[in-house]
């Protein structure tokens, strides 16, 4: 076998398309508005795209083993107010205070996996009501008001820049998609996830501990929308129980998009972040060319369904351009 | 009985077989003409005719991959063959789909079963063909009444309101049974309908087949269960390698005849069977008991030994194999492995002592469709691909290489090295499977149907691994429903009997004394 043919297999399987539709997107975009391909533009957009597709990490680790987590929204309500809390009224270094926006991240996400990984109940309802109980935990902390001016130099986090010159939301960004690319596809672990959404029975069969890697999904996406809580709370050096109500479904669709298969086992993390810099740059485009929210969320709508259709005619679809373009030759 | 006539089979392997058949009525019903189906890589059936006339029950034989099953299948409009043409009472029919084909009259009872696990007996016999009242309300009450007197007809003592997921097997496939016969079909074909039957049920289902005959109705009835198969039908049809070996009536054929027309020339080259059994005993059961329904199980295997268990669907085959797997829970006996007891609370612990399951079901517990033919191959010990004991990070190019090593032994598709192992056929899946146990290091292989639904090339290179196994002193434990490869490929049997081994015995024996104690009398004797 030439190695050629197994690279070709490894690397580019459904990573090409999803790039083709962005880059599309962003031309299409360019051409309604001449805003966009603006520096400043440009920076908001790296800006608005970090916290989904931090959040998006998690969503995806865990519908790659077939299930779905809900409740990573309410995650940053409470985190962020719980952080808020700990660094505003009771003194906490705001290091200290980063560290346990990500550990409790992680806590809350284990209660997830405890739930559905280890008890049984459906990811759809163990999240379901993770997401019930976080948004009513954030509300227990300053009589439910937001938290503003959680610390002096907090919105340095989201503002700063590296050199002057990138944005570090976009340096975290890169880090964590290239940490959990080479994780996904280097690690035991990653392997493992894509083995049970594929076959949960054949990957017990295996001797693969299914339940400690679901369980292990569920506290990554639950870590990750710790991170994507620092970035939030940052962003407006403030704590709010409003925080992320219905980023999970954004970040759910970025995955989707992306072409994560829902029954699990297929997909491809680099695709998560072009889903989500797709939805951003739709979002970015009808915002610049002044189009009523409620037509954007529409739009994101219709995007969904395109992209899960082409993703279900994508052999069809190839086949099809193969005909072609035998016809041509 | 049976299996001496294999044997005496042999002997007689060059005389020609084909005799010309005289109809027993005359009416012709349905017609097969020239049927030719492909699929990728096998041609399932090749140029097959086929007159079936009405009244008549036709027993179609033949070994596993024989074509049988797709035969069927064209018949009940879920294959459509690339060339041939059927007929239905003289008109040409192009069946597209099962609906249609339902339409003229053919109700198939499949080897899988089709029912709804959670509705009732009626609910399932009556499903997609309720019946209404003069309203358009559904009445139930005549689906009761009617479902209670099939039921009283066809003996079955099932309650027709009953969930199907609380029936056995058994009771299940008479339901099924029973569902054919309420959809009035007349032409009835039954896929395997015995393999989970007891002697007196398959009785009671043979006398219903010949009173359905009686008045009218015409059945094909599928199963490798020759001596079952001869003792009721009016003509045998014999598949082999996807061509009609021959058609005959029953009376004017013997038994030696028609396994000498299923198997051909080369019987004896289709188990090529080895014996290594050394006298080292490797796996030690005693009184082996679960909830799953294994009770009070002993026996032993050697060293190099292939120890074949034989028994009806649901007997406890899968589910010894379960227990000793570390799958299902135990709840009494022991196991002794390796001169040590040993208890496996789940897969990990058995694997880590070398043991391989390979499993019924290839599709459904073996392989990962999202996987290409090494990522399939390793995922039993993953841990073998770090980098090194420190860095626990993958070797992917060890994984190929590997892949490729143990591709020298089992000879799997090339291309399977980037393909989806979905993509492949049945032989080269097994074949991944079997890789994977390769790559895990085991030496003890509990193999669960491992020939089922691969074509008899791959077949016969299953086979050759096994004598490689027990030659390097590997053990084989053998579940098979294909009675002739159990007697053919293990040195030892257990039968199995509502989760008990009533008998253990040398396979050399129960070829050559066929008395109470061989396996074939065994199962159907009850």
């Amino acid at each position: 076998m030439n190695t050629k043919l197994k690279k070709k297999s490894m690397t580019v399987s459904g990573f090409v398309g999803p790039l083709i539709a962005a880059i599309l997107v962003a031309v299409i975009v360019g051409f309604t508005t001449d805003r966009f391909w603006n520096l400043g533009n440009l920076n908001n957009l790296s800006l608005a795209v970090s916290i989904t597709a931090l959040m998006a990490i998690g969503s995806t680790l865990v519908i790659f083993t077939g299930g779905i987590d809900l409740s990573i929204g309410s995650m940053i309500a409470l985190i962020t107010m719980a952080m808020a809390t700990l660094i505003k009224f009771e003194g906490w270094p705001v290091i200290a205070g980063l560290l346990f926006a990500v550990i409790l991240g992680a806590i809350l996400g284990a209660f997830n996996g405890l739930f559905s990984a280890y008890l049984k109940v459906p990811s759809f309802i163990a999240t379901l009501a993770g997401l019930s109980i976080f948004k009513g935990m954030a509300y227990l902390f300053n009589n439910g008001s937001p938290i503003f001016s959680i610390a002096g130099n907090f919105e340095v986090f989201f503002y700063g820049k590296l050199f002057g010159i990138i944005p570090l939301p976009l340096i975290y960004v890169a880090i964590f998609y290239i940490f959990f690319t080479l994780f996904m596809n280097y690690s035991k672990l990653g392997r493992e996830i894509y083995a049970v959404g594929g076959n949960e029975i054949a990957a017990k069969l295996s001797g693969i501990n299914v339940k400690k890697v679901k369980f292990m999904t569920f506290i990554i996406a639950g870590a990750m929308a710790g991170v994507a809580s620092v970035l939030m709370a940052s962003r407006l050096n403030s704590g709010s129980p409003n925080y992320g109500s219905g980023m999970e479904l954004s970040a759910i669709a970025a995955a989707v998009i992306g072409g994560a298969s829902l029954l699990g086992g297929r997909g491809n993390i680099i695709n998560t972040l072009l889903g989500a810099l797709i939805i951003i740059i739709v979002q970015n485009g009808l915002n610049l060319n002044a189009v009523p929210t409620s037509m954007q969320s529409i739009t994101i709508g219709i995007i969904i369904l395109i992209a899960v259709l082409i993703d279900m005619w994508k052999t069809d679809i190839a086949e099809l351009f193969k005909r072609y373009f035998k016809k041509e030759a | 009985m049976f299996l001496s006539h294999i044997e005496i089979s042999i002997l007689y392997l060059h005389r020609d077989l084909k005799k010309e058949f005289i109809p027993i009525e005359v009416e012709l019903f349905w017609q097969l003409k020239n049927i030719t189906m492909r699929f990728p890589g096998v041609v399932a059936l090749d140029d097959v005719s086929l007159d079936i006339y009405k009244g008549e029950i036709i027993g179609l034989i033949g070994e596993n991959g024989s074509g049988k099953s797709t035969l069927i299948k064209c018949l009940s409009g879920i294959n459509q063959p690339q060339k041939g043409e059927i007929y239905c009472q003289g008109e040409p029919v192009k069946l597209t789909n099962s609906a249609l084909s339902q339409k003229l009259g053919v109700s198939t009872v499949y080897q899988e079963f089709s029912l709804v696990p959670t509705l009732t007996v009626t609910e399932n016999i009556f499903l997609g063909r309720l019946l209404k009242d003069k309203k358009g309300f559904v009445d139930w009450r005549t689906m009761h009444e009617k479902t209670r007197s099939i039921l009283d007809i066809m003996q079955i003592d099932i309650d027709q309101n009953a969930i199907i997921y609380n029936l056995s097997v058994a009771e299940q496939q008479l339901v099924e049974i029973a569902k054919g016969y309420t959809a009035n079909g007349s032409l009835m074909i039954l896929d395997e309908p015995t393999t989970a039957l007891t002697a007196p049920e398959i009785k009671r289902l043979h006398k219903l087949l010949r009173k359905l005959a009686s008045t009218g109705h015409t059945v094909i009835y599928i199963s490798h269960r020759i001596d079952t198969i001869m003792e009721f039908v009016d003509r045998i049809a014999v598949l082999k390698n996807g061509r009609l070996a021959g058609i005959v009536n029953i009376s004017e054929i013997t038994m030696d005849e028609i396994v000498k027309m299923m198997s051909g020339r080369q019987i004896t080259e289709h188990y090529p069977k080895q014996r290594n059994v050394q006298d080292e005993i490797i796996l030690k059961v005693e009184n082996l008991t679960t909830e799953t329904g294994v009770n009070g199980v002993s026996f032993e295997i050697r060293k190099g030994e292939v120890f074949g268990l034989s028994g009806l669907l649901g007997s406890g085959r899968t589910e010894i194999a379960r227990a000793l797997f570390g799958v299902d829970k135990i709840t009494g006996g022991k196991i002794y492995f390796k001169g040590k007891e040993v208890k496996f609370n789940n897969p990990q612990q058995a694997i880590e002592d070398r043991i391989a399951y390979i499993t019924e079901n290839r599709k459904t517990d073996g392989l990962f469709l999202n996987f290409n033919g090494p990522k399939n191959s390793t995922t039993a010990r993953i841990k073998k691909l770090f980098k090194s004991k420190k860095l626990h990070i993958l070797d992917l190019k060890k994984e190929f290489k590997s892949y490729d090593e143990s591709n020298q032994q089992l000879v799997i598709e090339p291309t399977s090295e980037y393909k989806f192992v979905g993509f492949l056929s049945g032989g080269n899946q097994q074949k991944v499977v079997i890789s994977r146990w390769l790559f895990a290091e085991a030496d003890f292989f509990i193999m669960d149907e491992p020939t089922q639904g691969i074509d008899v090339g791959s077949r016969i290179e299953v086979y050759n691994l096994i004598n490689k196994f027990t030659a390097a002193g590997k053990s084989v434990l053998l579940i098979s429903s294909d009675h002739l490869e159990l007697l053919s490929m293990s040195d030892t049997i257990g039968n199995l009997k509502f989760g008990k081994i009533t008998s253990i015995v040398d396979a050399r024996d129960a070829k050559e004394k066929n008395n109470t104690n061989s396996l074939y009398l065994e199962s159907s004797n009850t």
